[in-house]
């Protein structure tokens, strides 16, 4: 089976700090790690590598830099890794992320699945999965916390808020992730010199191995538009209610009424 | 958050900026790597450390080894750590490539060994030994030797101990009675009791390698009747193992490493033992000799590690355990009360932990380099050079590491209360874990008579000159920048009593005063290792002051305010100014008690060893 996994660079967020003065995060000297879900799909991809054979490629976009997790995913077992980087990418939002991974899968061809981590930890849209699923036009399986692979068919386990499902899906899929899904391997000595070494199957891909034009990707590309970015205001507004049981239940009532919060029937 | 087995921050400072590693690579030995490489190879090593090792830490050593039937078990949870460990390729990071391994530098290794050791010093005795034993195979055994054993050694398959020790012969290794004699197949039988074997018996490998110290029937005494032996727990024939003769009698009950198995082995109890002898008759102190350097450091870094990861413990605690209110409002009793870090003694001991614990690592890391640049050097006075300051600081490396490095884990207690005294927190572990370092591989007692007795001597004293070039280099570019005056005065000072007392030595070496030298042996090391790390901080300080500077110039902070304000905000700041204030605080609180130290030791003071027995206690 051809596997490709897409694998996001984010920032190490147990390590982010607070700038107590400003509340902006202090991202200096913050490390970049391989985004948590998708090592777990990695790892899913090696595990159904190693048993039926076949291929892991594992796709990234990002800035230059994000090859450190590219060659971190290959010294683990991963075949072939590619990171998509070009000036006009920068910006995106997941749209234009989605569209310029979804060409890159395309140019790649020769794949059966498609996996990645659930959502990313600096980002937690979980809107990358599903819509390079759509622009692929393949079918989608989310929330996965159990896989196995048939010929031609995957048969996953969904985690529901309420309970789980069981799904069966043909191939060509793609397949989002939880944690609850296996534990990863590390990388191996041998394996990260190896990646680190100038003949080491890394691909850089830019807008124009993609073929696409830059108002399709990056901030041009985008569909959201972020109007504003704030600190969520802690300050309480207290109020205290006093008299018997009976009377500050009756004033709490009034006060939730007043503030239009239904209280039911 | 930041792990808390060691700074990595203060670890990469010591590689790239203070060595400058990266330099390394330019020569062909090195030329595989890059910047890149050893970024992911450390990363990756804290991982493992963090994660799958230190968890296995306070389990081993409330469970320690457990002996059954003749064969020790250790924790079920070092099997894990032991396969991940094996199978990540770590036991083969400095193993060079035509002998299976990568062929990292040996400085990086000491970082690496520094985090593993500080995640489970006794968990890595295991591994640990089984390179050392495998390396004197590597360097000594033949073709036949390196493929059946050594290659099973690397790669983890199977382990190895070192065993030298018996009751008559510890220090006194020459003492050893453990018996060779020839086979006529070329073979040799042996037979004798060791003590003390790290690792000597245990079930992370189906097979164990020992190199056994023996003396072959009708060798002259002493060392140099010494042969060196492999002797497996199975030894292979027809293809198949077969049991070997080698028993474990009994394993010890001690203060720390208590997962780390201590065993007393007996050799041919049923005269049916087999040694293969290594390199030829009557080599095995030679042999040992070469690989002392190597084995002297590994228990420097043990001695670093568990300093290493009680600093972090200590410095994570003091800023959470809240106590009393600050001084100045001591006598109010609704005054707000604040973590312990913000008490004046609390500091002074975190800073104590600080400087000492930056200034072993980079000691430890720079033998490292020396071994490196000793590999990747370009004509025999370069190599010489490095050697030099090799053999001259192993044993500061080995006994200033183990005995400070103790004193930080103590301190860390210290800093814990009572918390620290109690098990439910690692520091105590720390403490005793430590101890050891300072008593095998040669006790610090003999580490200084190595230092004084034969590293002195060595050339006519040209090792400890080329120290005090040295140092006198990096004092005159030091000079050149006023802010550090304040540690450069101290450090001056400090290297011309070391000079002094050193010619003071030799001056008693050659009269009939000679016990003198042997007398201050250990005082004289510690001297000697006050300076030697002194000079490390000295250099770091020079680098961090001039970073620092940079960055103040950067943000234009010229003002105490606005560098201050530099100084919360940007890390890199923060760290620099650390790495000064640790050259600072050494200089000014070790350094500046050279004179009284230099002064101890030349007062000839004879009480120890005029004192006639009787009178030290009345039994
Ligand atoms: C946990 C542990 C693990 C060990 N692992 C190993 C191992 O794997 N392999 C192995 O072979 N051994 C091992 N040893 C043994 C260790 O190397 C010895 O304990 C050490 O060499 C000291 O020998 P000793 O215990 O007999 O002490 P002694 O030699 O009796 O020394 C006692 C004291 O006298 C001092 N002293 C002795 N002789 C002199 C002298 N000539 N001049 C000045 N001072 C002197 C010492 O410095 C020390 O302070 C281990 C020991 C322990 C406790
Ligand atoms: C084995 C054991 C037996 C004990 N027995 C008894 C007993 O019988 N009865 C009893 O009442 N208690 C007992 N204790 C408690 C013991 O007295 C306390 O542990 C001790 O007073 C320290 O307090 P702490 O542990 O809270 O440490 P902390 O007060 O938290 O101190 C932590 C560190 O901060 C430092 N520090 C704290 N405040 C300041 C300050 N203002 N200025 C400078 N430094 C400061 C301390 O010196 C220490 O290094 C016992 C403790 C142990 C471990």
């Amino acid at each position: 089976m051809d596997i490709v996994v897409l694998v996001k660079q984010v920032p190490n967020t147990t390590e982010v700090r607070i700038d107590p003065k400003t509340g902006n995060l202090i991202r200096e000297g913050v490390e970049s790690i391989i985004n948590p879900e998708d090592r777990h799909a990695l790892e899913a991809a090696l595990q159904i590598r190693d048993n039926t054979g076949g291929k892991v490629t594992v796709l990234s976009m990002g800035p230059p830099q994000a090859i450190d997790g590219i060659c971190e995913a290959l010294a683990m077992g991963a075949d072939r890794g590619i990171l998509l980087s070009d000036r006009i990418f920068a910006g995106a939002d997941t749209w234009a992320t989605s569209t310029t991974l979804g060409r890159a899968i395309r140019k790649i061809e020769q794949f059966d699945l498609v996996l990645a981590g659930r959502q990313a930890v600096d980002g937690d849209t979980a809107q990358i999965g599903p819509q390079v699923a759509e622009y692929l036009g393949i079918p989608q399986l989310t929330y996965v916390q159990k896989l196995e692979v048939r010929e031609g068919a995957v048969i996953a386990e969904r985690a529901l808020e309420d309970g789980c499902e069981h799904i069966e899906a043909p191939t060509p899929v793609l397949v989002t992730v939880l944690s609850s899904l296996n534990e990863p391997r590390y990388p191996t000595v041998a394996g990260l010199i190896d990646s680190t070494r100038p003949r080491a199957p890394i691909e850089i891909w830019n807008g124009a191995d993609l073929g696409v034009k830059a108002y399709e990707v990056g901030l041009a590309g985008s569909l959201t538009q972020v109007v504003k970015t704030f600190t969520p205001k802690g300050a309480r507004n207290t109020q205290y209610l006093e008299g018997s049981p009976a009377a500050v239940a009756a004033q709490l009532i009034d006060a939730l009424r007043k503030k239009e919060i239904r209280l039911g029937e | 958050m930041a792990n808390l087995l060691c700074d990595e921050r203060d670890v990469k400072f010591v590689l790239y900026e203070q060595l400058n590693i990266e330099e390394l690579c330019e020569s062909e030995k090195y030329s595989e790597f890059s910047r890149e490489t050893f970024d992911m190879v450390l990363d990756a090593a804290v991982k493992l450390a963090e994660k799958e090792i230190w968890p296995t830490n306070a389990d081993g050593d409330q469970k320690g080894v457990i002996l059954e039937q003749g064969a020790v078990k250790v924790p079920e949870s070092f099997h894990n750590a032991y396969r991940l460990y094996c199978e990540g390729g770590w036991s083969l990071l400095a193993v060079p490539p035509d002998m299976g391994g990568q062929g990292f530098p040996s400085v990086l290794n000491c970082a690496a060994v520094e985090l593993f050791s500080a995640a489970n010093q006794a968990f890595m005795m295991y591994p640990g030994l089984t390179i050392g034993a495998a390396r004197l195979i590597e360097k000594y055994g033949t073709e036949d030797q390196l493929r059946e054993y050594m290659d099973r050694m690397y790669s983890g398959e199977w382990a190895g101990t070192m065993c030298l020790t018996e009751p008559q012969a510890g220090s006194d290794v020459g003492a050893l009675r453990t018996k060779a004699v020839k086979n006529p197949d070329g073979t040799y039988k042996i037979s004798g009791g060791k003590i003390f074997i790290s690792a000597g018996d245990h079930d992370l490998t189906e097979n164990i390698v020992h190199m056994v110290l023996a003396r072959v029937e009708g060798a002259p005494p002493g060392t140099r009747g010494i042969s060196i032996f492999i002797v497996p727990k199975k030894r292979v024939e027809n293809g198949e193992l077969v049991d070997n003769d080698v028993i474990c009698a009994a394993t010890e009950k001690k203060l720390g490493i208590h997962a780390s198995a201590t065993c007393a082995l007996n050799f041919g109890e049923k005269d049916n033992c087999i040694g293969y002898l290594l390199g030829a008759e009557n080599e095995g102190m030679r042999i040992m000799f070469n690989m002392m350097n190597e084995a002297r450091l590994a228990v420097g870094i043990q001695g670093l590690a568990q300093a290493s990861a009680a600093y972090m413990h200590a410095l994570r605690y003091a800023k959470e355990r809240v106590q009393g209110p600050e001084i100045h409002a001591l006598k109010d009793p609704t005054a707000p009360k604040v973590p312990i870090i913000y008490h004046p003694d609390v500091r002074r001991m975190l800073m104590w932990m600080k400087c000492v614990t930056e200034g072993i690592r980079a000691l430890i890391y720079y033998a490292g380099y020396c071994e490196d640049r000793i590999h990747a050097a370009k004509s025999e006075e370069e190599a010489a050079k490095y050697q030099g300051f090799l053999d001259i600081l192993i044993p500061i490396c080995k006994s200033w590491s183990s005995d400070m490095g103790f004193r930080v884990t103590e301190l860390a207690i210290q800093v814990h209360g009572g918390y620290g005294y109690c098990r439910e927190y690692p520091v105590e572990q720390f403490m005793r874990d430590s101890k050891i370092c300072s008593i095998y591989e040669g006790t610090n007692g003999i580490q200084a008579l190595d230092l004084v007795g034969r590293k002195l001597a060595v050339k006519q004293g040209a090792l400890f000159k080329s120290i005090v070039a040295e140092t006198g280099n990096l004092l005159k570019n030091a000079s050149k920048n006023y802010r550090l005056k304040d540690i450069v005065e101290p450090f001056a000072q400090a290297r011309s009593q070391l000079v002094e007392v050193t010619r003071y030595f030799g001056l008693k070496s050659i009269t009939e005063d000679f016990m003198i030298p042997v007398l201050y042996a250990s005082p004289y090391l510690e001297l000697f290792g006050d300076l030697a790390v002194g000079f490390m901080l000295l250099w770091q300080a020079v680098i961090a002051d001039r970073r620092l500077e940079e960055i103040y110039n950067d943000a234009k902070a010229d003002t105490p305010e606005k560098k201050a304000e530099v100084l919360r905000t940007n890390r890199s700041a923060a760290f620099y100014r650390g790495k000064v204030a640790s050259a600072q605080f050494f200089s000014n609180t070790f350094l500046s008690l050279s004179k009284g130290k230099a002064r101890a030791i030349m007062s000839g003071e004879r009480s120890a060893i005029d004192l006639p027995e009787e009178s030290f206690a009345l039994f």
